[in-house]
This record gives structure tokens, C-alpha cells and sequence, in this order.
């Protein structure tokens, strides 16, 4: 046996091991916390201070703490305006079949509206209407921008 | 504490030292290659006919019939895959009008038929002499073939020279024919594929007689596909033409039989 | 004396007959048929009355392309360049020279003869097999000259039957989504052209989000989603009219919908409260079934050929999945067990196998595995590729396949791309724009 060939193969291994703990490291720039999005880049407001969208992660519709936080912001405003009924659009990322997606997309509008509800606000005034993967945000091809675009937007309608 | 890292890192170690030796190894191992094909040069002999006993090789050759025999009456019991349109088409000769309605898909309306008229006559332009005029031929001698390798008998031993062909005599005539037979992909895997054709040869390999043994079965409903492998087996005789046969003994193999199977190949 | 006369017979009848010598032939080349094309012989009258009609030069040599490009494309033929033909094409259609065609190579050779009167167009063909010397089918058919593609078509489809043994799916077309403008605000129509990429026509305008069209079996119908009023509903095309009607009156969005083989039901998905439930609506009496009732997303359904069973999506064990069940939503069995999801399973027109969309570290496969969930292969990997659909024989996969986008978000495509089972014979659909959720016709003309 050469000892040389058994000491370059683990020198090579000992490399990979490194390489692969590297990507183990999560991936935690400022706008992801896991993988769902916590930046303002695509945010709009409903009124001000009051966002209009919360973000899911990876084939999830279970609201995070922060889209809670905002859903409440989004209650009160409703509250204050009961003149103003909503829509809220569920969207999915690229990453997955279309037709799941859809139903995905669909979920996930109805966990947004479900958690209004229970802040005392009509379901006769909130549609749902999922997108699926049809309208992303963000045309990107890349972690960062799928995480934008699983998300659920309440948009004015009236 | 120190135990623990101990024994974590002479585990780690040991994964590892296995790991690096055994890599070499790895690399090493043969590839998985198919058996090779085509022998294009083969020194015939005929001295590599292994004599087994004709006992044991009559056994076997009845087993081999048996076997023929069960898997072409029982079809398999997939039965619902044959769809009733794979019926083959009519006889050529017959004259059949036959209307293809376009079935109004066009967004525009326009006429949109396509009429076929008719099937104008065939005519035969060829040498009738040929082998193709034989696909239509009846199977003459059947009933004698299958039994014709029964009769070979324990006390014949100056015969078993005369049995078969050296496995280097079949090797040649099979890698010649594997380069020859283009088979049809379109043939359906979990069929019977197998095509049993007797052939009566000239000294020099080519071919005065090809016949089709299991004839019959060429025009049963849901069996189209099987004319289909028929023809291609017979193109592949026609297209090895003269076959790469033993230039010795043409008593032998003055009859052969070829037969074609091209399950493994579809399935594989 | 006599009998011992009979018995040195006897004795002497097997010791000189041989065994017959049988050869095992278990292997030969996969290699597409070589098959010439001669271009369609045309005389010079009909040639130039239907170079008015249809602007084509030589409509013979036309039509000879169209059969010679569907052959190639199946990839089981190699049509031979012409080139090397040494017999023009009216003498070869009367009497080729074998010999000649044999020696290009040819095992099969293609003849035919176009004439046009009374205001028709006749093609005749003749399908040689050039190493037996034998014509082995003869046609012809009349149509109208504008028509000429179609006839090519279902030449192919004669030819391919005659030499592989099973049906063709030349003479069909593929329903679409045509594809337009940014990724973040695509527009979309319904499109219809021919199997081979020609005679595009598109059915919607684009004013609202049309998504996954399928044709009944007829190809008469056509079901679909279409956001129309911001309503995603399934609804029903009349493609000889034009006429559209929503399919039911659901209280919500109805997407991912089917018809059943005997065209008289659509089967689709309706969600409500976040919850995804298959549905079937017979079109005759609007009788709506729901089929399952399950907390999680159920959809994707697709029927076996017999109308018996029904396979689908779901997320019932936490992630996408393959199950199927009978028609009536009893049993229901998963069948996907491999790593990753699974999605977009649809039913072989031959019974045998079913095609899925799986997604597995990142990447998008197309795959099929038997009904019982064995067997899976996975055909073609790609970034990002889904919903097959299956040509009319049950050997083609359609499907569509978008391209990643580059750092600045641009790059975006999306294209038909189509696959048979061997998984080798992969090739780009023609199409005039962007294109995806592709549906193969039936054969037209069957």
C-alpha cells in the first residue's frame, strides 16, 4: 500500500469535511431568519406602521412571530376603518409544481385571514384569492428572492 | 470529559483511516461494463464443442420446449394492457374505403377532410423467388423440428461431434447477426418478444429458405407488434447475408434455427 | 425378415437426420431504422396550379419533410439524406430499384405521388421494405390542398404503426399556455398548434391569468383555469365555437381540473378555508361529487384509462406525495416512496404507467413508475421542469421547462420540451413564444 496515496486521500477528505461544515452554517444575512424573508425591501403599507405582508417559509403556511406582530398592526388598522374591506392574496415561490402551489398559495392567505379573525374582524369583510407561483415580487432565481415571494399581501378592496 | 474526546477522535480516526484506504480501492474497482458483442475475428474451430452428456443435454432441450410452449400459449395476464386498437390493420389487398372525418378541432372551420380514397393495388415488382415471398409461407415442417432434437439418444455417441455448433462457431454467427438486427423500439416489454425462424442455408451461409415458426401468431388481434419483430428478425438475416457460418460440416447447420428475442434488450 | 427389414429402418432414419441446430439471437443494435424519404413525385400541372393556391414550390418535397421530420423526432428512424438517392422520385414510386436504396443503407424506403384535380389534393404512398424487396403498405388520401400538413401527419402515423408496431401520435396537436412579457407580470393566452410546432392559433386575448388547459378526448373541449373577474375558476373552452362557461358554481377557487376518459365529468380541485378537496362535476346534469375530504392540500387528479381509478397529489403524511384510489375516493394508497416530493402524476393512456414531476435537493426530474408505485425512472433532470403529459400512444412525454434567472433577475424562459421512455430521445418543442403547461391531443384522425 502507498502511504503517500493514504496521506493525500485524507488530506482531501479532511477538506471536504471543512468545506462541508462551512455550508452547514446558516445562512442568516440580515433580510432571512431561516428561510423566511424579515427585510422591508418589498413591503408596502396599508396605512403607516401598518405593513401589508407577511412571509412563510419552505412549503409552510404557519404564521412566524413577526408576521403575528404584523397581522395585529393589520387588525387595529381594519378595526379603526370598518368601511375598508380587504383581499388577501396568497403567493407561493417558483420552487414548486404549479398546482400545488395554487392550493399552497391558498393556505396561506387563509392562515393570514384566519388570525384576523380571531382579532375580532368579520370574514365577510376579507376575500382570499391565491396566485400560486403566477405573480412574484421578485424575478430572481436565487434563496433570497423565493423568500420574498412565499408570502401573503392584504390589499385594499374598496 | 477527556475520555469522551478520546474515544470521539480514535473513532473519528478510524473512520477516517478506513475512508482514506479504502478510497484507492475504490477507484480501482472494475466498471460494470455489458459483456462485450461483437467478435469480428474468430478463429473457428471445432474442437471447443463441449461433448456434455447427450442425456443431460436431451433434458435440457425439452425443458427449453416446455418453456417456449407455456410462454407462447398462456400471454401474459396483463391482459388489460393490449389496447383493442392495436388490432393490425386489414390485409393490404383488400380495397377498403376509409373516411377520416376531421373531428371539427380546428378553431377555423374550414373542410377539413382528409379522405383515403383507396389502397391501390400492390403489385409485386420483384423476384418472386425472394425471401420475403416466404413471410406468407405456411409452416411446413413444425411438428418435426420441435421433435427432431428428442431423437438424439444416448448411444449415438459418434453424433455428438455433429451436434451444434463450436461455442466459437455460434459466437461469430451470433455477433454477426447482433450487428445485423436493428430492433424495433416501439414493441411492447411485457410481451412474449421472442420470434423462432428456420432457415435452410447454401455452403457458403447464404440463405435459400427463411421461415417464420410461430406463423400463426402474426395475425391474432393485439399481436400486431409481433409481425412487426418478425419482419425486423427477418431483415437481419436478410442484411447478414451470407451468414458467417463454419466452413466445414454443412451437414449440420444446412438447417438452423435463429431465435430472436429481444426482451432482454427492452428490458434492460 | 420383413420386420427386421423395418427395424434396420428404424435404426438407420435417426442416425443421419441431425440435430437441428438452434441459435439464441438475444442481443441487436437499438439504432433508429435507416428510412429513406423520396421526395413525393408531383406532376408539372398540379405543381403549378398548387403553387398558387398554396405559395409552396414543390408541395411533394414539401410534404416529404413533414414525414421525414416526424421520423426523425420519434427518434426510432434515421431518415437518410437525399442527397444520396440515386432514383428520382416518380420512377422510385413506380418501381424503386432496390438494390440501389440497399445500397445507402435504406431498410425502408417511402414512395408517393401527388396530383391535384377537382379542386383536391391527392396524396398516394407506397412503404418499401427495401431488404425483403416488398411494398408493405399502400394509401392514399384527398383532401383539401391547405390541408397538406395534416397529410404528412398521418402518413407518419401510418408508417410508424406499419414498422414499430404501435400506434403513432403524429396527426395530434398540443393545447398551452403562451407565455409573454417580465416574469413578474407574464401574460398569458391559450394557444392550439400542431404536434410539430406549426399552425399556431391562440384563443384568449390575454386580458386575464390562464393556466393548465387539457383537452377531453374528443379534442373538441378544452378545460382550464382562468382568472377571469379575479375569480380563479375552472372553466370550459368550445374550441369550434369559441363559447366558454364556467365549469359549476363553487364558493371558491376550483383549479387543477381533467376530464375523465369518457369526457362526460371534469375532475378537479376546489379549495376552501385553506383546504384543497378533489370534486368531479358531470357535465350533462352539473351533479357535483366531492370525491375526498382530507385536511390537507388533495390535488393534481388524474383518471385511469378504464375510469376506475383516480391518482393525485396530496400532503397528507406532511410533504407532496403520489397517492391513488378508486374513482369513488375509497382506498386511497400511497404510492411515492422514494426521496423527495412528488407531484403532477398523470395517468398513461396505456394504463401502465404514470408520469410525475419530483423535486428532490434542488432539482426538478420528470419521471414515471408503475402503478403500484415500483419501478420508478427517472427520465430528465433540470433546474426547474413539471407537468408531463403524454402523447396519445403512451410513449412521448410533453413538458415544460423554465431557465434560472441571472443575478439581475433576467433571463426568464420558459419552453415545451418533449421526451420519450428510453429517456435519451429529448428534444425542444417548437413553439412561436414562451410556452408551458402543455396538453397532448388524442390522435384527430382515429
Amino acid at each position: 500500500m502507498n502511504l503517500n496515496k493514504i496521506f493525500k486521500n485524507a488530506l482531501l477528505l479532511a477538506l471536504a469535511c471543512l468545506a462541508l461544515s462551512a455550508c452547514a452554517k446558516k445562512v442568516s444575512t440580515g433580510q432571512m431568519q431561516g428561510d423566511v424573508y424579515t427585510g422591508t425591501d418589498t413591503v408596502e403599507y396599508l396605512a403607516s406602521g401598518v405593513p401589508d405582508r407577511v412571509f412563510f417559509a419552505t412549503n409552510e403556511s404557519v404564521l412566524t412571530t413577526k408576521s403575528r406582530e404584523t397581522l395585529r398592526k393589520q387588525a387595529a388598522w381594519l378595526r379603526k376603518n370598518s368601511n375598508i374591506n380587504i383581499v388577501i392574496e396568497g403567493h407561493a415561490d417558483e420552487r414548486g409544481t404549479r398546482e400545488y402551489n395554487l392550493a399552497l398559495g391558498e393556505r396561506r392567505a387563509n392562515a393570514a385571514k384566519d388570525y384576523l379573525m380571531t382579532y375580532g374582524i368579520s370574514a365577510d369583510r376579507i376575500s382570499v384569492i391565491s396566485y400560486g407561483k403566477e405573480r412574484p415580487v421578485d424575478s430572481g432565481s436565487n434563496p433570497l428572492s423565493w423568500s420574498k415571494n412565499r408570502r401573503s399581501v392584504s390589499v385594499k378592496a374598496n | 470529559m477527556i475520555r469522551n474526546i478520546i474515544i470521539s477522535s480514535t473513532f473519528h480516526l478510524v473512520i477516517i483511516l478506513i475512508t482514506a484506504m479504502s478510497l484507492p480501492f475504490l477507484a480501482k474497482k472494475p466498471i460494470d461494463l455489458p459483456p462485450i458483442i461483437s467478435v469480428e475475428l474468430i478463429q473457428i474451430t471445432e474442437k471447443t464443442n463441449i461433448p456434455f452428456a447427450p442425456k443431460a443435454k436431451k433434458i435440457i432441450e425439452k425443458v427449453k420446449e416446455k418453456e417456449k410452449l407455456l410462454s407462447e400459449q398462456a400471454p401474459p395476464k396483463v391482459v388489460k394492457k393490449e389496447k383493442p386498437d392495436s388490432i393490425p390493420l386489414p390485409e393490404e389487398k383488400i380495397q377498403k374505403v376509409e373516411k377520416l372525418e376531421d373531428k371539427k378541432q380546428n378553431p377555423e372551420k374550414i373542410d377539413n377532410e382528409v379522405k383515403q380514397v383507396s389502397e391501390f393495388e400492390k403489385d409485386e415488382l420483384f423476384d418472386p423467388n425472394n425471401i420475403a415471398a416466404l413471410i406468407d409461407k405456411s409452416k411446413e415442417d413444425f411438428g418435426e423440428t420441435t421433435n427432431k432434437t428428442d431423437k438424439v439418444s444416448q448411444d449415438r455417441d459418434k453424433t455428438v461431434n455433429n451436434i451444434g455448433l463450436s461455442l466459437s462457431e455460434e459466437d461469430a454467427l451470433k455477433a454477426q447477426i447482433f450487428g445485423c438486427w436493428s430492433i424495433p423500439l416501439g414493441l411492447p416489454y411485457n410481451e412474449n418478444l421472442l420470434v423462432r425462424i428456420k432457415l435452410k442455408l447454401k455452403p457458403d451461409g447464404s440463405v435459400i429458405k427463411s421461415e417464420i415458426l410461430d406463423h400463426a401468431r402474426m395475425n391474432k388481434p393485439g399481436q400486431g407488434f409481433y409481425k412487426v419483430l418478425a419482419e425486423s428478425a427477418l431483415r437481419a438475416i436478410q442484411l447478414c447475408q451470407p451468414l458467417r457460418v463454419p466452413t466445414t460440416g454443412y451437414e449440420r447447420w444446412k438447417d438452423l434455427q435463429l431465435n430472436f428475442d429481444a426482451r432482454e434488450m427492452l428490458e434492460g | 425378415m420383413f420386420l427386421r427389414y423395418i427395424l434396420i429402418l428404424f435404426l438407420l432414419i435417426p442416425f443421419n437426420s441431425f440435430a437441428l441446430i438452434e441459435v439464441d439471437i438475444t442481443r441487436g443494435n437499438l439504432n433508429p431504422l435507416p428510412i429513406a424519404v423520396s421526395p413525393l413525385s408531383l406532376d408539372s400541372d398540379s405543381k403549378s396550379k398548387l403553387k398558387t393556391i398554396l405559395k409552396k414550390d414543390d408541395i411533394g418535397a414539401q410534404i416529404s419533410i413533414v414525414v421525414e421530420n416526424n421520423l426523425k423526432k420519434s427518434g426510432l428512424f434515421n431518415p437518410l439524406n437525399k442527397d444520396s438517392f440515386l432514383q428520382k422520385p416518380d420512377i422510385a414510386h413506380f418501381k424503386p430499384r432496390f438494390e440501389d436504396w440497399a445500397l445507402i443503407k435504406a431498410q425502408a424506403l417511402i414512395t408517393g405521388k401527388v396530383t391535384f384535380s377537382d379542386e383536391k389534393l391527392r396524396v398516394e404512398f407506397r412503404l418499401w421494405d427495401v431488404l425483403a424487396a416488398k411494398e408493405i403498405m399502400a394509401l392514399a388520401f384527398t383532401t383539401v390542398p391547405s390541408n397538406w400538413r395534416r397529410v404528412g401527419h398521418i402518413i407518419t402515423d401510418k408508417i410508424y404503426e406499419r414498422l414499430t408496431g404501435e400506434k403513432g401520435y403524429f396527426d395530434t396537436r398540443i393545447i398551452y399556455v403562451s407565455e409573454e412579457g417580465p416574469k413578474i407580470k407574464r401574460i398569458k393566452k391559450l394557444a392550439i398548434m400542431d404536434q410539430d410546432g406549426f399552425n399556431t392559433k391562440y384563443l384568449t386575448l390575454g386580458n386575464e391569468l390562464v393556466l393548465t388547459p387539457r383537452f377531453n378526448p374528443t379534442n373538441q373541449m378544452v378545460t382550464y383555469l382562468s382568472y377571469f373577474r379575479n375569480l380563479p375558476r375552472v372553466y370550459l373552452l368550445d374550441i369550434e365555437t369559441g363559447i366558454q362557461e364556467v365549469v359549476g358554481d363553487f364558493p371558491g377557487m376550483t383549479f387543477a381540473p381533467r376530464f375523465s376518459p369518457d369526457g362526460k365529468k371534469i375532475i378537479m380541485s376546489f379549495a376552501k378555508d385553506g383546504n384543497s378537496d378533489i370534486y368531479t362535476m358531470e357535465l350533462e346534469n352539473r351533479i357535483v361529487e366531492r370525491i375526498t375530504n382530507h385536511p390537507s392540500i388533495d390535488t393534481s387528479p388524474s383518471y385511469s384509462p378504464d375510469g376506475k381509478y383516480i391518482c393525485f397529489n396530496s400532503d397528507r403524511s406532511g410533504y407532496q406525495q403520489i397517492y391513488i384510489m378508486k374513482s369513488d375516493g375509497s382506498n386511497v394508497k400511497r404510492i411515492s416512496f422514494g426521496k423527495g416530493l412528488y407531484g403532477t402524476p398523470v395517468w398513461s393512456p396505456r394504463g401502465d404507467l404514470i408520469a410525475f414531476t419530483k423535486l428532490h435537493k434542488g432539482k426538478f426530474y420528470i419521471g414515471v413508475m408503475r402503478t403500484n408505485g415500483k419501478g420508478e425512472r427517472l427520465l430528465t433532470e433540470n433546474f426547474y421542469q413539471e407537468a408531463p403529459s403524454w402523447s396519445p400512444n403512451g410513449r412521448v412525454l410533453i413538458f415544460y421547462r423554465e431557465t434560472k434567472t441571472d443575478d439581475k433577475g433576467e433571463g426568464f424562459s420558459a419552453k415545451l420540451w418533449s421526451i420519450d421512455l428510453t429517456g435519451y430521445n429529448e428534444r425542444l418543442v417548437n413553439t412561436e413564444t414562451d410556452a408551458s403547461d402543455p396538453s397532448w391531443s388524442s390522435l384527430l384522425s382515429d
